[in-house]
């Protein structure tokens, strides 16, 4: 007999204490043959050279806007809501009570910023960045001689920085409570601010999880920015067709589908058996399993692209040539995951903040079969996204000959995504 | 050691009730309707804005007259509401009939036009029994003055739970424990006479079904009736599906799994651990404290869709899960 572990499990997410229902095998079923019959349609209909013009696309906005958004005024003053914001974060986690039916700290973090992020990101771009309180603060002593972070670090530290708020959200014991949180946010001061010491603010670019996390979502907003600078309205496949194929783009892309695909398995009862009956005690397996569901992801992809390698020689980096088309999948998960979690807990996070003592949930704002909708309508919209992506890339690097042959492994692996993420829907 | 108190979550009873108390307001209830500030637009107007402006104006002034029609309808002399006034003390207080009821208070009898009426639906507590609402028409809930002369459209009501008298209400609210099957409530004057028209009394019989054989968990019954009940259909324990629970270290028997519930549904839960413990339902905030050995039930009425977690605090374990649809 093992020991008891001392500690409860941590409830997924957080904070939240109602989960979505399992989805109903009509709506999976729908959402499942909807993705193949697309897959397949796109293989057939859609266009035969490329289309996309990536950051050469888009439709100017008016100067007077352009000249709004760059004024160094409308600047500072995100700066300084950035700040603001995080200094009313730490009062609250600092001085509030230690309890997180109580204290909007938790669900400020994991509803409002890692869930609010996403909506804030696809309709007005890298909010983060200009949000970002890290950056108020370096700005307050910026080194005198940054050093350019060397191009092979990429955003990888992101990659990893995501993988491990991902652990404290979905695995780590009293992942709510004020030590947690402080011990969290203590690392990522250091890890941040030390790099940002060296490399100046362009290290937050490259290792703050959630700026590089809201940057990649803002491939997919409508606005933009081209090449020239000059800010843009465009089709979200040329903001995506533009995402900068930087080392660590794989690992960001695979760690956000990973987590996510292991925040649905995490709530399968025979999971739930498995981490309380395992030797191992609950949270190294859920360690392990976050771990396994993250390479299950990533090992798929590179099984892909080893495929494309062997069908195209000229193809040089494969991993993260389509890298870019697993993006659309991997936000239709988190809003099939998050969504009702933003709804219900992000009001009432606000409305602790706000001084509700005691604050309800508000109702569920649909019920259990829009919600149902929702969900497959988000992991198909995020599959025929990424098709057509990975569709425009394969066909401008494959010869005509073999770019319908070349996108097979990459529908295959989609169609093995979407199926999984309608599957842990299920589960 | 418990974790700190979990927040209750207030809910309506439901969505519509409470809030339609509050949701339209009277065109009047408004203040002024706004106009445009005389002095600001000096120019020529504009023949649509000078349309608009009128619009306000008979808005308001209807307003006004709707008000004044509403606030005093007939007399305009005293403010006495309905009920209230100097010469209700003449009023019908109806013929007396030899007919008795089971505790033998004599009938008193009114025409169908002046005779009340009474309504009543029970919807499950979640915490065991029902509440009870009654609707009632031509009939005031007087507490204050029972025991005086019989006045029509006065008295209170009486709870017969199961054929046996249980309470008095003095208003439309009330709580029934778990365990009846049936509830009449019978109309009474002020003189404990019971109101009745056509030789029967006023009153209202409610089958308390237990919430699994009716998913929308009310039975309202017709109005004044006197027909004798029909024998209600031999009612499952109220206390809906048990689920047997145990728990031996860190292992869950049988282990954690989905139960399926309909909306309205009750579910029981008997949990024996082989130590102290609590138990929670994640969503509904409901606890209860295990001690080792002996079994704890918690019986809870699943009345908000989703997926809810049965969890105990200490040992951290996942008893099961509640699939509410």
């Amino acid at each position: 007999m093992t020991a008891l572990p001392p500690r409860p499990l941590p409830l997924a997410h957080g904070v939240g204490a109602q989960h979505d229902l399992p989805l109903s095998p009509f709506y999976a079923y729908a959402g499942a043959f909807t993705a193949l019959l697309v897959s397949f349609l796109g293989l057939g209909l859609l266009w035969s050279s490329s289309r996309f013009r990536g950051d050469r696309a888009g439709r100017p906005l008016p100067a007077p806007v352009q000249r709004l958004a760059d004024a160094p005024a409308t600047r500072t003053a995100l700066r300084l809501l950035g700040a603001a914001l995080a200094l009313l974060f730490l009062a609250h986690l600092l001085l509030g009570p230690d309890d997180p039916d109580r204290n909007p700290a938790p669900g400020a973090l994991y509803v409002l910023l890692w869930v609010g992020l996403v909506p804030a990101s696809l309709l007005l771009g890298p909010v983060w960045r200009l949000l970002n309180p890290l950056r108020a603060l370096l700005s307050l002593r910026p080194p005198a001689r940054p050093r350019p972070v060397p191009a092979a670090v990429g955003i990888r530290p992101a990659a990893a920085g995501l993988l491990l708020f991902a652990w404290l959200e979905l695995v780590a014991p009293d992942n709510t409570s004020r030590p947690v949180l402080l011990a969290a946010l203590a690392v990522h001061l250091a890890v941040q601010l030390l790099g940002a010491a060296r490399h100046g603010a362009a290290w937050f670019a490259h290792a703050d999880p959630f700026e590089v996390y809201s940057s990649l979502l803002a491939r997919l907003s409508p606005l933009g920015r081209r090449a020239d600078g000059r800010l843009i309205l465009r089709s979200p496949f040329n903001g995506l067709d533009a995402t900068p194929e930087t080392p660590g783009l794989v690992a960001a892309v695979c760690v956000l589908l990973g987590t996510t695909a292991y925040d649905g398995l995490s709530d399968n009862p025979r999971w739930i058996t498995t981490l309380q009956t395992s030797s191992l005690g609950p949270t190294p397996t859920a360690t392990l399993g976050l771990l396994a569901a993250v390479a299950l992801a990533a090992g798929c992809y590179g099984l892909c692209a080893g495929t494309l390698r062997l069908l195209n020689r000229a193809l040089a980096t494969p991993l993260t040539s389509f890298a870019h088309s697993l993006l659309p999948i991997a936000l239709g998960y988190l809003v099939a995951h998050y969504f009702s979690l933003l709804a219900v807990e992000g009001p009432r996070t606000v409305m602790m903040a706000a001084g509700t003592d005691n604050a309800p949930s508000p109702a569920p704002p649909l019920g259990p079969a829009g919600l149902a909708v929702l969900q497959v309508a988000a992991i198909v919209t995020g599959h025929v996204l990424g098709v057509v992506a990975a569709h425009d890339r394969s066909v401008r690097l494959f010869p005509p000959a073999r770019a319908v042959a070349g996108q097979l492994p990459l529908f295959a692996l989609m169609i093995a995504y979407t199926l999984g993420g309608i599957g842990l829907l299920i589960a | 050691m418990t974790r700190p108190s979990l927040r209750p979550v207030p809910r309506p009873p439901s969505p519509a009730g409470p809030r339609a108390l509050f949701g339209a307001a009277p065109p009047g209830a408004r203040g002024p309707a706004p106009r445009p500030a005389r002095g600001s637009a000096p120019g020529p107007v504009p023949r649509r804005a000078r349309r608009r402006r009128t619009a306000p104006l008979a808005a308001a002034a209807l307003a006004a007259v709707l008000l004044l029609a509403a606030g005093c309808g007939g007399r305009a002399t005293t403010h006495h509401k309905p009920g209230t006034g100097h010469e209700q003390a003449t009023g019908n207080g109806g013929t007396l009939l030899a007919a008795r009821d089971e505790s033998g208070h004599r009938l008193r009898e009114l025409p169908a036009a002046d005779a009340p009426s009474v309504r009543a639906e029970a919807r499950p507590d979640t915490e065991g029994g029902w509440n009870v609402h009654l609707t009632v028409e031509r009939f005031r809930f007087t507490p204050e003055s029972t025991g005086g002369g019989a006045l029509a459209g006065r008295g209170h009501a009486r709870l017969l739970v199961d054929g046996r008298e249980a309470a008095r209400a003095y208003g439309p609210w009330f709580h029934v424990p778990s365990g009846a099957r049936t509830l009449t409530v019978r109309l009474y004057a002020d003189d404990h006479t019971v109101w009745a028209t056509a030789g029967a009394p006023v009153q209202t019989t409610l089958t308390l079904t237990p919430s699994a054989q009716s998913p929308s968990a009310r039975t309202p019954s017709a109005g004044a009736s006197s027909a004798p009940t029909p024998s209600p259909p031999p009612a499952p324990t109220p206390t809906g599906r048990t689920l047997d629970i145990r728990v031996t270290g860190s292992t869950v028997t049988p282990a954690p799994s989905r139960v399926e519930l309909r909306k309205g549904e009750r579910i029981t839960l008997r949990v024996t651990a082989d130590r102290a413990d609590t138990v929670h339902v994640h969503g509904y905030d409901r606890e209860a404290a295990l001690a080792p050995g002996t079994p704890a039930t918690l019986t809870l009425t699943a009345d908000r869709t989703g997926l809810f977690e049965v969890e105990t605090h200490e040992s951290g374990l996942v008893l099961t899960q509640l699939v509410v649809r």
